[in-house]
């Protein structure tokens, strides 16, 4: 976008912008800070489904803007939120949706609208449980108390919590997302995950962690949830130790990366001001 | 910097077209009222008067009608042949995607009694039987589902014939669910079975096909040949059953791939008119097909007139097949 570039790097010398943004990733920031440029468009996204309205929507979070529309229709979220209830005993299967369409009054073909069959009713589980986490947040005990990093393991294992009633049939829906097809599709929503937990837990950081919290995050997610798939322990005890083990070891690893990066800089500089005083022109 | 041309493509048609514009953000609730027959808008009201497309030339929607039945009543014979050699045998690809993805005849028991309730697809436009016969496979023998039954519905008796022809390959309980009988899309409260004799019209036309009693409306590589599309969208709502899906197979636009489309435009235009005139010996109707397919309204325009006429889509509302040469659109009824 060349013609906005002046635009956009005056308004983001001005102080008001920088702090709008401030929860959102660097880069991102400079796109939202363009769209301010632009006039509102007359789309509400309350009414407008996001099939229809043809928006991308913001994959970070923003304090100026609406919340991004439900990706599901009226009549879809009819049908999965009935097909959702037939998981546990028909897993992530097109018997599943066919249930739930003839529970909510459709017919079985009704579900042929489905462009992506099973798999709609996996990315309806993964968006619920996903959007859940800020109502969840309030009811964990002592949260506005926590550090951020005890914030981020408590939203996690709530999130891992929201798994607990389909975990039998977890690994079903892993392997139907993990198809090409639907990949892009899992990651994109695995990263929407990482995000929504490190804003929930008030992260503000602009920096390069941005990206590596939610990095590192995803992964740890990723591999506690397939741990949790096997765990046969009394309330996935052995899945929160797992997640600890999982968190603590990013926590060290951070520590050791700014260790080498301090060192690194403090002997480059030196070495620089040793030869500097050695007549070295530098 | 993409939404730029969609909002002015979308400005320009909704001044073109300014009673069409409100329903496209319908909720879910008001879809009876806007759907009273006395609110259906003048464009899906059929009028053999009106201009309307056949090929790259302006006709009434009565020459229209006409054409399109000389242009299908030549090719009857040589139909699939031409298919394939002009799609490389590709077609066959699209049509099982279509049907699998429909997936007809899917219904999972319960305990309790049989919950499975019988199903009536209706194929319009559907004279050789390509979809029909794939639906019937798909609901008997992959589903195990014998309820289902078929009403291929086509304008064309020298189409339907072939079909006829085709289906005494079939097995005895899969012909005993197939009906043919000769109606127009636009107008389906009168339909004639298909006679025997051609040379004998069947004089007797049938109680019509019934409000509220279809569970699937399948049209393949058809609507775009239709005189009045929005008046056969609304024909399709009607005699669906609320949650009754419409489903469309059709050629549509390559635009989003444009080095790709350049090709495919070659193939088209050069090389299909040719092939016509030297298997079928039939240029002109060849060459009404390439510029049909030329004129049918985008993916998302298409989209946005299955919408007005009352359907509810899921996701973006179509899928592309083969880069966007086809695509399939489905839309359901919603309940009352």
């Amino acid at each position: 976008m060349p013609p906005n570039c002046a635009a956009v790097a005056r308004l983001l010398l001005r102080p008001s912008t920088a702090t709008a943004t401030a929860t959102s990733c660097p880069l991102r920031a400079i796109r939202a800070a363009s769209t301010l440029v632009r006039p509102p468009t007359s789309a509400s996204p309350q009414t407008t489904p996001r099939s229809l309205s043809q928006s991308h929507p913001r994959p970070y979070h923003s304090t100026t803007h609406p919340p991004p529309p439900s990706p599901f229709t009226p009549t879809e979220s009819a049908i999965l939120s009935a097909s959702y209830a037939h998981v546990p005993t028909h897993g992530f299967t097109p018997s599943s949706l066919a249930l739930g369409a003839r529970a909510a009054g459709y017919l079985d073909i009704s579900t042929s609208i489905f462009p992506e069959g099973a798999f709609s009713l996996i990315k309806w589980h993964l968006y619920t449980q996903r959007t859940a986490l800020a109502g969840k947040k309030d009811s964990i005990a002592g949260f506005e108390s926590m550090s951020l990093t005890e914030r981020v393991e408590a939203l996690t294992w709530e999130r891992l919590m929201g798994n607990g009633e389909v975990v039998g049939r977890w690994q079903e829906a892993l392997a139907i997302m993990a198809q090409p097809t639907y990949v892009f599709a899992s990651v994109k929503e695995l990263a929407e995950l990482a995000d929504e937990i490190w804003y929930l837990a008030g992260d503000v950081s602009v920096d390069p962690t941005w990206y590596t919290k939610r990095a590192s995050l995803s992964a740890i997610y990723a591999a506690s949830e397939l741990f949790m798939t096997n765990d046969r322990s009394p309330d996935f005890s052995e899945t929160w130790h797992f997640l600890r083990r999982r968190l603590a070891e990013a926590g060290e690893i951070g520590d050791a990366t700014r260790s080498v990066r301090e060192w690194l800089s403090f002997t480059a500089s030196a070495g620089v001001n040793v030869l500097r005083s050695k007549g070295v022109p530098i | 910097m993409v939404a730029r041309p969609v909002l002015l493509r979308r400005a320009v048609r909704s001044a073109l077209r300014p009673s069409a514009k409100k329903s496209i953000t319908r909720s879910f609730s008001s879809t009876a009222a806007r759907l009273a027959p006395n609110n259906t808008p003048d464009y899906a009201v059929p009028d053999p008067a009106r201009a309307t497309h056949f090929g790259f030339e302006t006709v009434t929607e009565a020459e229209k009608r006409e054409r399109v039945a000389g242009v299908f009543t030549s090719v009857a014979e040589s139909y699939d042949r031409m298919n394939d050699f002009m799609s490389f045998g590709w077609h066959r690809i699209w049509k099982d995607h279509f049907v699998a993805s429909l997936n007809p005849g899917f219904s999972p028991l319960t305990d309790g009694p049989d919950p499975r309730a019988p199903q009536h697809i209706l194929d319009i436009a559907g004279g050789t039987g390509d979809i029909a016969f794939r639906m019937l496979h798909t609901a008997h023998v992959v589903n195990n589902n014998p309820d289902v039954r078929v009403t291929i519905s086509d304008i064309n008796p020298a189409m339907l014939t072939v079909g006829k022809q085709r289906s005494a390959a079939l097995p005895a309980s899969q012909q005993a669910a197939l009906t043919f009988v000769e109606a127009n899309a636009e107008d389906l409260t009168k339909t004639t079975p298909l006679s025997t004799n051609l040379s004998i019209p069947n004089p007797n036309p049938t109680a019509a096909i019934l409000s509220n009693s279809v569970d699937l409306y399948t049209v393949a590589f058809g609507i775009r040949n239709f005189s009045n599309i929005p008046a056969a969208l609304r024909e399709a709502h009607r005699v669906l059953k609320p949650g009754g899906v419409f489903a469309c197979l059709e050629f549509s636009k390559v635009d989003k791939h444009p080095l790709f489309n350049t090709v495919y435009k070659e193939w088209s235009f050069r090389a299909i008119p040719l092939i016509g005139q030297l298997i079928a010996g039939d240029r002109d109707s060849y060459q009404y097909l390439v510029e049909s397919i030329e004129r049918f309204p985008s993916q998302e325009d298409f989209r946005d007139m299955i919408v007005d006429a009352g359907f509810v889509v899921g996701g973006c509302g179509y899928e592309d097949l083969t880069g966007g040469v086809a695509a399939i659109h489905k839309g359901m009824k919603p309940r009352q």
